[in-house]
């Protein structure tokens, strides 16, 4: 008996701290948000029970379903460019290369930096005025006059082009830890057989590869759809409201201090939209789950 | 693509006429040159921004005003120092370097103490424990928990220092809790099992026998704990908006853009980027082997 009460205070002491900081800031956010999506809040006063309220608002909020468009075009965009310069990178990597590992740090590289820091740097060399990409394209004489990069036009373009940069790498990684298990033999005796490189890679790289592909996918898809670090510095979700994507249309209800706007906070029905929001990013995590596990057994 | 697969393998004469051989040796060529072009020009775009950052660092403001020429007339040293002093970056980084400090060893302490006892024992609730810390990790509701944990930091009157900031990244330890699980599971247990028949009380036993086997989880566990609360800006941007003194690299360095004189400012943004990037540059540097070892680690399964 006192031997399990000495177990039980071990216990206690080693996981009260992690116990008490998840459920602090960790678990009870999460109440806060389910308990204000239901409420009509704004960050002082008394909040007001309006029932499902909110939600009929989010239904009808022009502002909030055009973000979810916008967020789709930029995670699909930086997906497509992304994941194949990914992959390509590492199957060429994967090979014995000389200068592989140096190539290899090189592509890694922005995943250590800071997305605000870098966002800052790239507000400013794609700036259309003096910037230097303009710089750089015309004295290359590949245009003649300055791109408006952050314009109605190129504005989404310019923040997936960030965001492909900032990615890369970091799939790259994890693609080329899925290519070393694959076994070698495979390639060897599909040599003997007389096989040449693009058969190897439809019919063993690839399929090999598709555990760690849809794990990595995955990932990717959660990591697009959840960006908007870089847009809050680039654009701000403009111009135009052009660039603005779900995760920063919510920032700004919560934080309107922050970008400038002198309007009320909007506690309760950001909550709503937060909700949505998760559920819609479970939901095409879910979808996307279930649709390459029938993709698996397939092959 | 798989050319170097291709190139490993002895030539197998006698199979192909002269002139398919001749054509198949003209077509890897070219693919090499095609893979070597693929490989250098991303490399080239990768490090394209941060060439143009250390430039820009040494230029004039009015060289960045007027665009002008990719690379300074003269290198302007003085543009770092004026950051440093002027600009307030000698605060920013203290700032920075402290959060990130604190913030690291605090979750190490806080999932490596966790961890050993969920790998090592049983205990009522341990499914419940486990399965929050997993769900943590996925759900993404976005900057609307910042409002009640600012809110938490007023009460505890934790928003006036970095404090808040520290204890919010460290009640985000789910990733480090379960890195540093999986190398728990590489520590025999009979070790720890030894050292208490030995005497060694249980505190002991985690303090001075298996943490310091730990080493290596802690160390790349460690390295993107860091990486994470040294590049962090949506946070403490959020905590420290009416307190400048409090504000870490990346935000003081994102307000500049707003600042009246920012369009005179660019040459200075450029130096702050530079200055901010090159801890984190280091570190990479020094321990590039372990970065790509977790990362691609996290796949492995």
């Amino acid at each position: 008996m006192n031997l399990k009460w000495k177990r039980f205070g071990e216990n206690s002491l080693f996981l009260s701290p992690s116990i008490i900081l998840t459920a602090v800031l960790g678990v009870y956010p999460l109440i806060w948000m389910l308990r204000y999506m239901f409420y009509d809040y704004v960050g002082y006063g008394e909040p007001l029970f309006i029932g499902l309220e909110n939600f009929r608002r989010v239904m009808r909020d022009g502002l909030f379903w055009e973000s979810v468009g916008n967020t789709f075009i930029y995670a699909g965009g930086k997906l497509v460019i992304t994941l194949p310069i990914s992959l390509l990178l590492a199957v060429i990597l994967n090979g014995k290369l000389r200068g592989g590992n140096l190539l290899r740090g090189i592509y890694f590289m922005p995943t250590i930096i800071s997305t605000a820091v870098i966002s800052v740097v790239f507000y400013t060399i794609f700036n259309s005025y003096n910037g230097m990409v303009n710089t750089a394209l015309m004295k290359l004489n590949l245009v003649s006059q300055p791109v408006d990069w952050l314009g109605t036009k190129y504005a989404m373009f310019t923040l997936i082009l960030v965001a492909v940069w900032g990615a890369v790498g970091n799939y790259m990684l994890l693609f080329l830890a899925g290519l070393q298990g694959i076994p070698q033999d495979l390639y060897e005796s599909a040599s003997i057989d007389g096989a040449n490189a693009g058969r190897k890679f439809w019919n063993i790289t690839l399929p090999m590869l598709a555990p760690v592909a849809q794990l990595v996918i995955m990932l990717a898809i959660i990591a697009s759809l959840k960006g908007y670090e870089s847009i809050m510095l680039i654009t701000e979700g403009g111009p135009i409201g052009k660039t603005e994507v779900m995760y920063l249309y919510l920032y700004k209800l919560l934080f309107p201090v922050a970008t400038g706007m002198p309007v009320e906070q909007q506690l309760g029905y950001g909550s709503a939209v937060g909700f949505v929001t998760a559920v819609i990013v479970g939901a095409i995590t879910g979808l996307y789950f279930l649709l390459s596990r029938k993709m698996n057994k397939m092959y | 693509m798989n050319e170097q697969v291709l190139s490993r393998r002895p030539e197998r004469k006698g199979d192909k006429s002269t002139i398919g051989l001749d054509s198949g040796r003209a077509g890897r060529i070219v693919g090499r040159t095609v893979m070597w072009l693929f490989l250098l020009v991303t490399a080239a775009l990768t490090v394209f921004p941060l060439l143009m950052t250390l430039s820009g660092s040494l230029k004039t403001g009015a060289e960045m005003m007027t665009g002008g020429s990719l690379l300074p007339a003269k290198m302007q040293f003085s543009n770092y120092a004026e950051a440093w002093r002027q600009a307030n970056f000698a605060r920013y980084t203290w700032n920075s370097a402290f959060i990130s400090i604190i913030a690291t060893i605090g979750s190490l302490l806080v999932a490596s103490m966790a961890a050993y006892v969920v790998d090592r024992r049983q205990f009522p609730g341990k499914a419940i424990f486990v399965t929050t810390q997993a769900s943590l990790m996925f759900i993404s509701v976005g900057a609307i928990v910042l409002r009640p944990q600012f809110d938490l930091m007023v009460v505890l009157n934790l928003n006036t220092t970095l404090w808040g900031v520290i204890l919010i990244l460290i009640s985000a330890h789910s990733s480090t809790f379960f890195l540093l699980l999986g190398f728990f599971k590489a520590i025999p247990r009979e070790l720890d099992e030894a050292a208490m028949v030995d005497g060694s009380g249980f505190m002991r036993t985690f303090f001075l026998i298996v943490l310091p086997l730990l080493t290596p989880g802690l160390g790349v566990a460690g390295l993107f704990e860091f990486r994470h609360a040294w590049n962090q800006y949506i946070l403490p941007l959020v905590f420290t908006m009416t307190n400048p003194e409090l504000q870490p690299l990346t935000v003081g360095l994102a307000n500049l853009r707003y600042g009246s004189s920012a369009a005179m400012q660019i040459h200075l943004m450029m130096a702050g980027a530079c200055l901010s990037i090159l801890p984190m540059l280091l570190v990479y540097i020094l321990a590039n082997k372990s970065f790509i070892q977790v990362t691609s680690g996290s796949v492995k399964g």
